[in-house]
């Protein structure tokens, strides 16, 4: 399989048919940390498209020795708040649909779950995302972030807490 | 980070961070020691273990997700619209053009039709190289009645 820095040469030479395999690569992935962001299907996509075009047109300032997608998220974040402060008037939150049905898991709880994720605020709720969701590090995430490592720490510990309070009296 | 700086917030927050498998400021000893004395942080770790165990649980929905198509109309319409004009040809048009002049003020010298036309040669042949049709009409410009 051809490499990310392998594929943004032959972008970089040209071949924007090349661009195809990251958009392959990465879509699922970024729709779903979009979502994670948005909580709305429909915006996540729409989100995630502007983003790809926004990387494709910045592929010249992509620093080789970087991973591709943590540089494509700090895009795809600024897309998703952008299409929020646009939307600010008309907020649309969507059923759950952020967790996927798990052997052992009752739907009960995944439902009481993905509701109290659902009203986290955007921020706690994509940290939890990354967290919980991905398995990312701390460091991974200050990259994504772009934050220090230690307030990743602190917003992870808030975050968990908001969501421990919303769930308090349903699993606990 | 000193211990006696620390208040219980700090030591939860340094804690979380060992439950999720990550390197604190702070060794296991030291927010052991401070666990043993506070009911309160106890507890509170607990429910958070509890939450965590819950997270660890899930996995994400996948989305699907099929933009290549989307995403390349956008990047062929996108580098349409920017795509700078091509500022060389209108020069060597304009150095065409003033050599020609000079040549027509050529005194003895009395150029024929040929010549004459040399200038619109020169215009058509740049359109042509900018495909571009001067006659078409652009209907994005023509107002809605």
């Amino acid at each position: 399989m051809m490499d990310d820095s392998a594929i943004i040469e032959r972008c970089l030479k040209g071949e924007k048919e090349a661009f195809r395999f990251l958009v392959e690569r990465y879509q699922a992935q970024a729709v779903g940390h979009s979502f994670a962001i948005l909580a709305n299907r429909e915006d996540a996509r729409d989100a995630t498209q502007e983003a790809f075009v926004d990387a494709f047109q910045s592929l010249k300032k992509f620093d080789p020795a970087r991973r591709f997608y943590p540089w494509f998220y700090v895009l795809l974040r600024h897309r998703c708040y952008k299409l929020i402060a646009k939307k600010r008037e008309a907020q649309n939150i969507e059923d759950a649909e952020i967790l996927a049905p798990q052997a052992g898991v009752s739907g009960e709880e995944r439902i009481a779950l993905e509701k109290a994720l659902l009203s986290l605020s955007r921020e706690d709720r994509e940290i939890i995302n990354l967290k919980y969701l991905d398995g990312f590090s701390y460091d991974e995430i200050a990259e994504l972030l772009k934050i220090p490592r230690g307030t990743v720490m602190s917003r992870l510990f808030y975050a968990r807490k908001q969501l421990q309070a919303k769930l308090t009296g349903k699993f606990h | 980070m000193f211990m006696k700086d620390m208040n219980c917030e700090d030591i939860l927050i340094q804690k979380s961070a060992l439950i999720d498998g990550e390197k604190a400021e702070l060794s296991d000893e030291q927010i052991n020691a401070h666990l043993a004395d506070c009911e309160t942080c106890r507890q509170q770790i607990e429910q958070m273990e509890n939450t965590i165990v819950l997270l660890r649980r899930q996995k994400r929905r996948e989305q699907e997700a099929d933009l290549w198509s989307a995403i390349e109309a956008r990047i062929d319409a996108e580098s349409k619209a920017v795509s700078p004009l091509n500022w060389q040809p209108f020069v060597l048009l304009g150095v065409f053009l003033v050599i020609y002049k000079l040549l027509e003020m050529l005194p003895e010298r009395a150029p024929g039709w040929a010549l004459r036309v040399v200038p619109f040669i020169l215009i058509a042949v740049l359109f042509g190289f900018l495909k571009e049709n001067p006659f078409k009409i652009n209907s994005e410009l023509i107002l809605e009645k």
